[in-house]
């Protein structure tokens, strides 16, 4: 009977299909993180040529994760992505001292798009474990976060290679998503 | 496997130049590379890494060919990278490369460098199943307006390139590493022979292909993975009498009666189990055929005396263990 319930109310109430923007420098870690938690599913899906895309199913909210980025001049593109895009993950490098100004600016353009106007703003403080690791605060300060206005944001200290924070920060999002 | 410790070790022993030209040269037409690893080493954003990609895409020639074509030439010599930014890398490069075989048909490198990233585009919105918004001809249209230096390209153009692509997804490259045609190309022997089984004692004609000292079976010629592998180490073939098969011979391990042969098979569900033979027997179609089959099998057949060795010792050690 349970099984009968559960299977009405999915009915009734179909997950929510929510779709995520990926952005980050070079090396920041998304195809970790992307990989990382699709990690205990059973992937079926036929390799295609093409971005990085996964779907992840996260307390009754399915997640459909692009990989984006790419010079200024493509930004054109991804804006007909953008417009469906409820949330933004942002990557960064924590230990990466001499490329976060350039990952500040990146951040900064990407939340300029008007399309980009009701997303809210993840941004993962990865690679945490390596020595030189800037903590949380120090790169909500360089990434200039504070001055950001009518815009919710939330920094998550992670580590992709081991799994650790990921979670985290798709709770935080899942909380601020159901709320909308 | 290649990878950067891969070129690095060949580079270190003087067996590869460190130059970009070199180094592209050998990615591009080296047999039996790993077509995920080249894509890989190709997407770093080091400048050797960069100028080794642009190296590599000069090889290509896509001269007289339409932007898919060219694209579906270029993404079958390396697996694509998923990565945003290393997809963009490559993209820039080839679009360089395509203006220069074809300067008449863009205008700028810039607009061909924007609508081979928008096909990527394309080609995953339309054939991964993870994204569920399939992109429409009118929103493709609709997303590379204005990148012709602020003017369209032409309706007719973008209707052509998407359905090329919405028909045919971009193949992807096999790696030649993986896969085993190189592995069956000019074989010691091959032809049609009939097997016995090894639990169902009923037989079935397989196409029996003899290289690198290893007897494959395969269920049609066309196949590319063999139905059974069995490696010819220390077996020993000798002509045998079979009812109503005349002209059969037989591979057998000489110091382990009684015990399975070493070899693997593919179950028909896709799963490679061990091989259930203490013995094969094989029919040929003439006595002819058969005696030529046991020549190259002789022929092929290593012997390595060290495991001769170990199966003396292991009987001496079943020998030896009392009885109960």
């Amino acid at each position: 009977m349970g099984s009968y319930y559960s299977l009405i109310f999915s009915r009734l109430f179909p997950k929510k299909q929510i779709t995520l923007l990926m952005v980050g420098l070079d090396a920041a870690g998304k195809t970790t993180v992307l990989y990382k938690l699709k990690l205990g599913e059973v992937v079926t899906t036929i390799p295609t040529i093409g971005f990085n895309v996964e779907t992840v199913e996260y307390k009754n909210i399915s997640f459909a994760v692009w990989d984006v980025g790419g010079q200024s001049k493509i930004r054109g593109l991804w804006k007909y992505y953008y417009q469906h895009t409820e949330g933004l993950i942002f990557v960064v490098d924590s230990s990466d001292h001499d490329r976060i100004e350039t990952a500040a600016e990146e951040l900064k353009a990407m939340l300029a798009e008007d399309e980009m106007r009701d997303a809210v703003l993840l941004v993962l403080a990865n690679k945490q474990d390596l020595p030189k690791a800037m903590p949380v605060h120090e790169l909500t300060d360089r990434l200039g976060l504070h001055t950001l206005r009518g815009r919710q944001w939330f920094v998550q200290a992670t580590c992709a290679v081991q799994g650790s924070g990921l979670y985290e920060g798709l709770d935080w999002l899942s909380d601020q998503l159901s709320r909308r | 496997m290649l990878n950067c410790g891969g070129t690095g070790f060949l580079v270190d022993n003087e067996l590869l130049d460190w130059k970009p030209e070199r180094v592209a040269e050998f990615l591009y037409k080296e047999e039996g590379l790993n077509k995920t690893a080249i894509g890989d080493f190709l997407g770093e954003r080091e400048d050797m890494h960069l100028q080794i990609l642009k190296a590599f895409v000069e090889l290509h020639e896509f001269s007289d060919l339409n932007l898919v074509q060219a694209l579906r030439q270029f993404l079958w010599s390396f697996r694509l990278p998923g990565e945003a930014q290393k997809i963009d890398r490559m993209m820039e490069a080839f679009a360089t490369r395509y203006c220069n075989c074809n300067c008449n048909v863009f205008q700028s490198t810039d607009t061909c460098y924007i609508l081979s990233f928008a096909i990527i585009m394309l080609n995953t919105s339309l054939h991964n199943p993870n994204v569920k918004d399939k992109t429409s001809l009118e929103r493709f249209i609709s997303m590379n307006r204005g990148i012709n230096n602020g003017q369209d390209l032409p309706n007719e153009l973008l209707t052509n390139l998407y359905n090329s692509i919405r028909n045919e997804p971009f193949k992807i490259p096999e790696d030649d590493g993986n896969d085993l045609t190189h592995t069956f190309f000019n074989p010691d022997r091959e032809g049609w022979l009939l097997k016995l089984g090894g639990r169902v004692k009923t037989w079935k004609r397989r196409w029996f292909i003899l290289t690198d000292n290893c007897l494959y079976y395969f269920e049609y010629t066309t196949d590319k993975e063999p139905r059974g592998i069995i490696p010819l180490e220390n077996l020993c073939v000798r002509e045998v009498m079979f009812p109503r098969k005349p002209y059969c011979l037989e591979l057998y391990n000489p110091n382990s009666r009684g015990q399975k042969i070493k070899a693997c098979k593919t179950e028909t569900d896709g799963r490679v189990v061990e091989g259930k033979h203490q013995s094969y027997t094989i029919c040929a179609a003439s006595a002819e055929e058969r005696d030529d089959w046991i020549e190259s099998i002789r022929a092929s057949i290593t012997k390595d005396p060290f495991y001769d060795l170990v199966s003396i010792r292991k009987k001496k050690v079943i020998n030896t263990v009392p009885e109960k």
